[in-house]
């Protein structure tokens, strides 16, 4: 199963460790309620819980490894395997207000495109940025705030005020 | 004739001159007589105790004359002994005093040329720290201000900061953080890269 999913990649919808978490989090509730059915289906006993529901992201994950196959408990097993190992570079990335949706897809969008497709993002806001962006990767902070521009260009204000 | 008168005379002559010469014997031999035993000279009282009193005014004019004598080669032998000290001590202070001179004069040598020695080094001292002090207060005046400079400017980064908090659109944003994603792109990627 693992040989026709090498070049699975995680759908842009899953972008961050959180919603990996919950994807994992899914799936290992899906496999929990299939298993717990199987067995009741051997003894023929009544079924006792509902199938447990599950986000578009995960529906998508799943999609994405199964490129179109037929979904088996070992493919499934698979996945989840696959996900609890994946070890992806993270992004943290700092505004002024916490991005909607529209605006993580674009930012996330950029940064597939840009820096790597294999790639997790973590928003965080704080709102004394002022405005820009703060970028954490796992060596360095790239700091493109307003703030810290105002920081950097303080001597400026300086320069205009002795102008003046 | 005359032979026989001449004769005579000669045994004439002959005799006396025996005679005289018998004589003459005689006396010595009484002489040594005499003086083999002394006879004691027997002197009376008055004039034991006038010789003794002329003894007594010989002895003591003579004691006297040699107390007189030494005395005055005293006198001299001192007046000499005093000017030999006199000169001798005049010559030793002399010399000490002039030895003293000598050393004072190097000392007061060595003093003034401590002394200027030290003034030299605290005029030195006195220029560096005053051209020490000129350039801290320059260093410090500089830094005061860079820190006020810097402090406005944190004040009012903050401040725009603070204004802008309270009504932050992301969406007005976007433009400006994805040009600056743009702009750095290959840094974000090339730490990325190296990161994993």
């Amino acid at each position: 199963m693992a040989s026709e999913n090498t070049q699975f990649e995680l759908p842009a919808a899953v972008y961050s460790p959180q919603l990996l978490e919950s994807v994992m989090y899914d799936i290992e509730q899906y496999l929990e309620w299939y298993r717990q059915t199987a067995i009741q289906k051997k003894v023929h006993a009544k079924n006792t819980t509902e199938e447990p529901s599950h986000s578009a992201e995960t529906a998508l994950v799943i999609e994405a490894w199964l490129s179109g196959k037929a979904a088996t408990v070992e493919g499934i097993e698979a996945l989840l395997d696959h996900l609890r190992h994946l070890k992806l570079p993270q992004v943290h990335i700092m505004l002024a207000a916490l991005p909607n949706r529209a605006q993580r897809e674009t930012l996330v969008s950029w940064f597939r495109n840009n820096v790597g497709s294999r790639l997790l993002i973590s928003f965080v806001a704080d709102r004394n940025l002022g405005g820009g962006i703060v970028v954490r990767t796992p060596n360095q902070i790239f700091d493109y705030t307003w703030q810290q521009q105002l920081i950097a260009g303080r001597t400026k204000l300086a320069e205009i005020l002795k102008r003046v | 004739m005359q032979l026989l008168i001449l004769a005579g005379i000669v045994v004439m002559l002959a005799i006396v001159v025996v005679v005289q010469s018998l004589q003459l014997s005689r006396l010595g031999k009484q002489q040594k007589a005499s003086a083999a035993t002394p006879k004691p000279v027997a002197v009376s009282e008055p004039t034991a105790a006038e010789l003794e009193a002329h003894l007594k005014a010989a002895y003591e004019a003579k004691i006297s004359e040699a107390t007189q004598t030494f005395g005055t080669d005293l006198k001299g032998t001192s007046t000499r002994l005093s000017e030999q000290v006199s000169r001798l001590t005049t010559k030793v202070i002399e010399e000490e005093l002039e030895a003293y001179q000598k050393t004072l004069e190097e000392v007061r040598h060595v003093a003034t040329q401590a002394m200027e020695q030290i003034h030299q080094a605290v005029e030195h001292q006195r220029v560096e720290l005053h051209q020490g002090m000129e350039a801290e207060l320059a260093e410090e005046k500089k830094h005061l201000a860079a820190k006020f400079d810097a402090k406005m400017g944190d004040v009012v980064s903050s401040y725009i900061s603070e204004s802008l908090g309270s009504g932050v659109d992301l969406g007005a944003q976007m433009q400006f953080i994805l040009t600056s994603l743009e702009a750095h792109k290959e840094e974000i990627r090339k730490d990325l890269l190296n990161g994993v």
